[in-house]
C-alpha cells in the first residue's frame, strides 16, 4: 500500500467488481485490512471496501457450509456448524492462530487473497476440500486449490464452501514452529475418512516448505483403501520425505524439513489409529 | 475524509487520511491511553475494543472503522472510577512498567464480558496478543482470576 488517495466503500458486490475493474491493478479489495497495512504495496493507491456486501455470513446447507468471504477467523471458531465439521479441526484452529487481537480482524478472503506459504488456513481448506465462489460479474465455483495456482486479478471472492462429503472425515493440522507464535517452518494438514478398518479417502497438504501450499495425490492414494495399520502409516512415512518437495531457508534446511515431513505422518498416525508411535 | 467514530460512547467526527490506522488517529486526538510499539500487530499494545471485539488499532484501516464503536481502556474506567479489572492488576502486582497495560485489561475486558468465570487457559488464550516484558503473565493471569471472582460476586447480589 503506498499513498492511498481513496477508501472506496462498495455497498454490493458488482459496486466492488466495476470500481476495480475500472482502477485496475492500483485497486485492492480489503478483507480485514492487516497485511495490506502491513505490507504497504507501493502500487496500490485505492482501497475497497467489501464490508457492506453482505459477505460476512455462514450457511449451512444440504451441499455444505459456505463461508463468507469476510467472516474472521473468530467466527469462523465459534460457529455450532464448523465445529462439527470433520472433527472440528478448522473451528479450533481459527480460533488459536495468529493473536487475540488480529482474530476479530483477519478475514477467510484476506487470508486466501494473500495465501503466504506458512499461511495455516489455505493449505487446511485445501486439505478439507474447499471450493471457492468467486465473483467477476457474474457468480462461478472452482475448487481452492486451482485457484490458488491460477489467480486473477480483481476477481472477488464471494466465500468458501466447505463440501457436505467431507463433513464426517477426520480433518488435522499440525504447524511445527520453533515457538508457540511463530510462523511454520513446515506445515501439514491432512482430511481423512475411514470405515473403522480401511481407509476410503485421504488429502495430506504441506505448506510452509518454503513454498506454497500443496496438494500431494500420490502420496494420499498411498493411504487410501488401505487399512488403519502401522505398517501403512510407517511405509507412507519412509516414502513422503522423498515426494514432498522441501527446500532451505532462513528458518530451516531442506534435511530438517524432510524429518519434519516424516514425524508429521506419525503424528498422523497416532491420531488415526490412537496408538502413540 | 471525515469518519464518525463512537469513542467510548461520545459520537466524534474525525477528518483523516484514507491510510491511516486507528492508533495513530486515536493518539493524534489525545486518546493517548491507547500506547502504540511494534505497528505490526505482534505487541497487543494498542488494543481497542472495537464494537466489543478486541483489535489491533495499529493494523486496523481508521475509514473502515466509520459508522462503528470504539472503547479504550479510559472507557473500560479512570483513575477517578477504576474498573474492577484495573483495580485487581495493581491489587496482584500484574502492572510494573504499565506500558502492557492499557491493551492488556482491554483484552481481559472483552474475555469477561462474554465469559464471566474463565479458565487459566481461556484468559491465556484471549491474551496470547499481550506481551509484558515486566511481569512474566503470571500475576496478570491472577488479577484476572480474581476481577471475574469479583464480578461474579458482585453479579449475584
Ligand atoms: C502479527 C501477525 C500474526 C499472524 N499470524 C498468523 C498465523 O498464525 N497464521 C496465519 O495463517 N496467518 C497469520 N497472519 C497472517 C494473516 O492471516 C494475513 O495477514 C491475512 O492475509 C490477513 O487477512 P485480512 O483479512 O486482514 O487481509 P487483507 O489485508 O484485507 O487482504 C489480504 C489480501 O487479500 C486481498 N483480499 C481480501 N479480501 C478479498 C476478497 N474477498 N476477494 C479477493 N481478494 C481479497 C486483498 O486485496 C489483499 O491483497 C498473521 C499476521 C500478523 C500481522
Ligand atoms: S503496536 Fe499494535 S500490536 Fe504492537
Ligand atoms: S508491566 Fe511492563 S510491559 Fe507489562
Amino acid at each position: 500500500m503506498g499513498r492511498i488517495t481513496e477508501y472506496y466503500h462498495a455497498t454490493s458486490l458488482e459496486d466492488a467488481f466495476a470500481k476495480a475493474k475500472q482502477l485496475g491493478p492500483v485497486a485492492a479489495y480489503v478483507g480485514g485490512g492487516v497485511e495490506l497495512v502491513l505490507r504497504r504495496n507501493p502500487e496500490i493507491t485505492v482501497l475497497i471496501d467489501l464490508s457492506r456486501c453482505g459477505l460476512d455470513y455462514i450457511t449451512a446447507a444440504r451441499e455444505g457450509i459456505e463461508i463468507g468471504s469476510q467472516t474472521t477467523l473468530t467466527t469462523i471458531s465459534r460457529s455450532a456448524d464448523i465445529r462439527q465439521y470433520a472433527g472440528g479441526s478448522l473451528s479450533w484452529w481459527a480460533g488459536h492462530i495468529a493473536h487475540n487481537n488480529l482474530r476479530d480482524m483477519i478475514t477467510v478472503g484476506g487470508v486466501i487473497g494473500r495465501n503466504q506459504p506458512w499461511n495455516d488456513v489455505v493449505p487446511h481448506l485445501v486439505a478439507l476440500g474447499a471450493q471457492v465462489r468467486l465473483f467477476d460479474g457474474a457468480e462461478r465455483i472452482t475448487p481452492l486449490a486451482g485457484y490458488i495456482e491460477a489467480k486473477q486479478p480483481g476477481i472477488i471472492i464471494k466465500g468458501v464452501l466447505l463440501p457436505a462429503g467431507n463433513a464426517g472425515s477426520n480433518g488435522f493440522l499440525w504447524r511445527f514452529t520453533r515457538t508457540l507464535q511463530d510462523i511454520s517452518t513446515l506445515h501439514f494438514s491432512a482430511l481423512v475418512s475411514s470405515d473403522g478398518k480401511l481407509m476410503t479417502a485421504a488429502n495430506l497438504v504441506f505448506a510452509g516448505r518454503p513454498g506454497h501450499t500443496a496438494l500431494y495425490p500420490g502420496l494420499s492414494e498411498e493411504l487410501v483403501g488401505k487399512s488403519l495399520s502401522h505398517e501403512t502409516f510407517a511405509r507412507v512415512a519412509e516414502m513422503a520425505p522423498d515426494l514432498v518437495e522441501v527446500g532451505t531457508d532462513l528458518r530451516a534446511t531442506g534435511e530438517f524439513r524432510r524429518e519434519l515431513v516424516r514425524a508429521a505422518i506419525v503424528n498422523l498416525e497416532e491420531h488415526m489409529t490412537g496408538v502413540a508411535q | 475524509m471525515t469518519i464518525s467514530i463512537a469513542v467510548n460512547t461520545v459520537e466524534r467526527s474525525f477528518d483523516v487520511q484514507p491510510d491511516e490506522v486507528l492508533l495513530d488517529v486515536l493518539r493524534r486526538e489525545g486518546y493517548l491511553e491507547v500506547k502504540g510499539s511494534c505497528h505490526a500487530g505482534d505487541c497487543g499494545a494498542c488494543t481497542v475494543l472495537l464494537d466489543g471485539r478486541p483489535v489491533a488499532s495499529c493494523l486496523t484501516l481508521v475509514a473502515k472503522v466509520d459508522g462503528h464503536a470504539v472503547t479504550t481502556v479510559r472507557g473500560i474506567g479512570d483513575q477517578a472510577h477504576p474498573h474492577v479489572l484495573q483495580e485487581a492488576f495493581v491489587k496482584n502486582g500484574a502492572t510494573q512498567c504499565g506500558y502492557c497495560a492499557p491493551g492488556a485489561i482491554t483484552s481481559a475486558k472483552a474475555l469477561l464480558d462474554e465469559n464471566p468465570d474463565p479458565t487459566e487457559e481461556e484468559i491465556r488464550l484471549a491474551m496470547d496478543s499481550n506481551y509484558c516484558r515486566c511481569t512474566g503473565y503470571e500475576q496478570q493471569v491472577e488479577a484476572v482470576l480474581d476481577a471475574a471472582a469479583q464480578l461474579r460476586k458482585e453479579h449475584k447480589k
